[in-house]
């Protein structure tokens, strides 16, 4: 008989970890609790906007475009909940949310979804996980990653490369044939747009999307760089779920930003549980999982000892 | 190749209830799903990365695989969400005296 292949959750399923009773009612999803959350989360946005505002004449505006930045690149968080469908529970919103995320933070949303299930299929996988960090040898890797710097020319240079019609070979590797051409018509599309908002900012001569959305965005990144590095890296190089993924205790604003996904082994054991039951998930994996008690600070505390451990080894 | 013919496979009653039901059913692993609109049945294993989908979340008509969230509609097989891009093998059902029964 053709046999399942073992994931992290058949694994947790056949050790006893979790009952199928259990996976049954973290699965579950609701349109009405996400979208109450995303409303307080447009709250939000729409509060550090008006700090924007009101600091526009000052040099204030420049820690107010930072605090806007740290909300802008969580976008990020909501997208990656959107690509595994466990924001809403009607499918279409997930796709709709998940692709306006995409647009504000430069993300097209079919391509992630295909790199995020090698990830996912291959995590901490040298040469397999196309999403890997790798640990950094020196302290001017590590802060030239923390810059951002490396994210942004990768990212411009994957959507150029897509919306002139090319795929790396790792690319064509986890993009299925059939979705190449939707791949470049996203990029295109994406690019299309983006002309289109700044083409129509010199029309109407209100410059105000570059303050409230791109310099904030930019200022940003380094701290979903400084959060997407507790996720991994540090961790063995193995498939072993329980070994190669950190989770990071981190207090509740965190958590409402990252939409949990703090709760980062957790995830990946069950990529179906929505982040709204990773807490409960966390309660049942605890002791199966590797925790980092303090946060993301803890977590690159551990970076940073292995970086100079090495340097001095 | 011999003629589909009814086969059982499992009581209607221990189904789970608007939910996917996993079957050993010879050399076949199959996936029962209790839906609005009737019992449904598939092949277990998602085609893409062989993943069981009996592990994955059911809601409705739809199917989805527990490793990468791609979704099929049980109906008919079809792929409703990326990755799964293939239809996945379905099989004609039936109930008949409180057993589930598919054409193979």
């Amino acid at each position: 008989m053709p046999k399942a292949i073992t994931t992290p959750l058949t694994q947790a399923l056949a050790e006893g970890k979790l009952s199928r009773e259990d996976l049954k009612s973290l699965m579950q999803r609701s349109n009405s609790k996400s979208l109450l959350r995303l409303a307080l989360w447009l709250l939000m946005l729409a509060t550090t906007s008006t700090l924007i505002t009101l600091a526009w004449d000052s040099w204030l505006i420049w820690p107010a475009m930072f605090v806007q930045g740290i909300i802008l690149v969580h976008f990020f968080s909501l997208q990656h909940e959107c690509v595994h469908y466990t924001v809403f529970r009607t499918r279409r919103l997930n796709d709709i949310v998940g692709q306006i995320c995409g647009l504000i933070i430069i993300l097209p949303h079919r391509f992630f979804r295909y790199e995020h299930c090698d990830h996912h299929t291959y995590t901490q996988v040298t040469g397999e996980d196309p999403e890997m960090i790798p640990m950094p040898k020196t302290l001017r890797e590590y802060l030239l990653y923390l810059s951002a710097l490396p994210y942004w020319r990768a990212k411009f240079t994957e959507l150029f490369r897509h919306a002139s019609g090319r795929l790396s070979e790792t690319e064509k590797g986890f993009i299925p044939k059939v979705e190449h051409a939707a791949v470049y018509r996203d990029a295109r599309l994406m690019l299309t747009l983006y002309v289109g908002i700044f083409a129509a900012m010199a029309i109407i001569g209100w410059w105000g999307l570059i303050w409230y959305w791109i310099i904030p965005l930019f200022l940003g990144e380094p701290v979903m760089r400084f959060v997407r590095m507790t996720e991994h890296v540090g961790r063995p190089t193995v498939p072993q779920m329980h070994e190669n993924t950190r989770t990071n205790m981190v207090s509740a604003p965190w958590r409402f930003l990252c939409w949990n996904m703090n709760y980062h082994a957790e995830h990946h054991y069950v990529a179906s549980v929505p982040y709204h039951a990773l807490p409960a998930l966390h309660e049942k994996l605890k002791d199966h999982i590797h925790v980092e008690p303090d946060g993301y600070i803890g977590a690159h505390r551990d970076i940073l000892r292995q970086l100079f451990a090495r340097k001095h080894g | 190749m011999a003629e589909p013919v009814w086969r059982d496979v499992i009581a209607r009653d221990v189904l789970e209830q608007n939910w996917v039901t996993r079957v050993d059913f010879g050399q076949r692993m199959l996936a029962i799903y209790d839906t609005p609109s009737g019992i449904f049945a598939s092949l277990a294993l998602c085609n893409h990365g062989g993943a069981d989908l009996c592990d994955g979340y059911f809601d409705g008509h739809v199917i989805e695989c527990p490793l990468h969230q791609g979704a099929f509609d049980v109906r008919d097989g079809r792929p409703v969400g990326a990755p799964a891009t293939r239809p996945m093998k379905t099989f004609e059902t039936r109930v008949e005296n409180g057993i589930v029964q598919i054409r193979a």
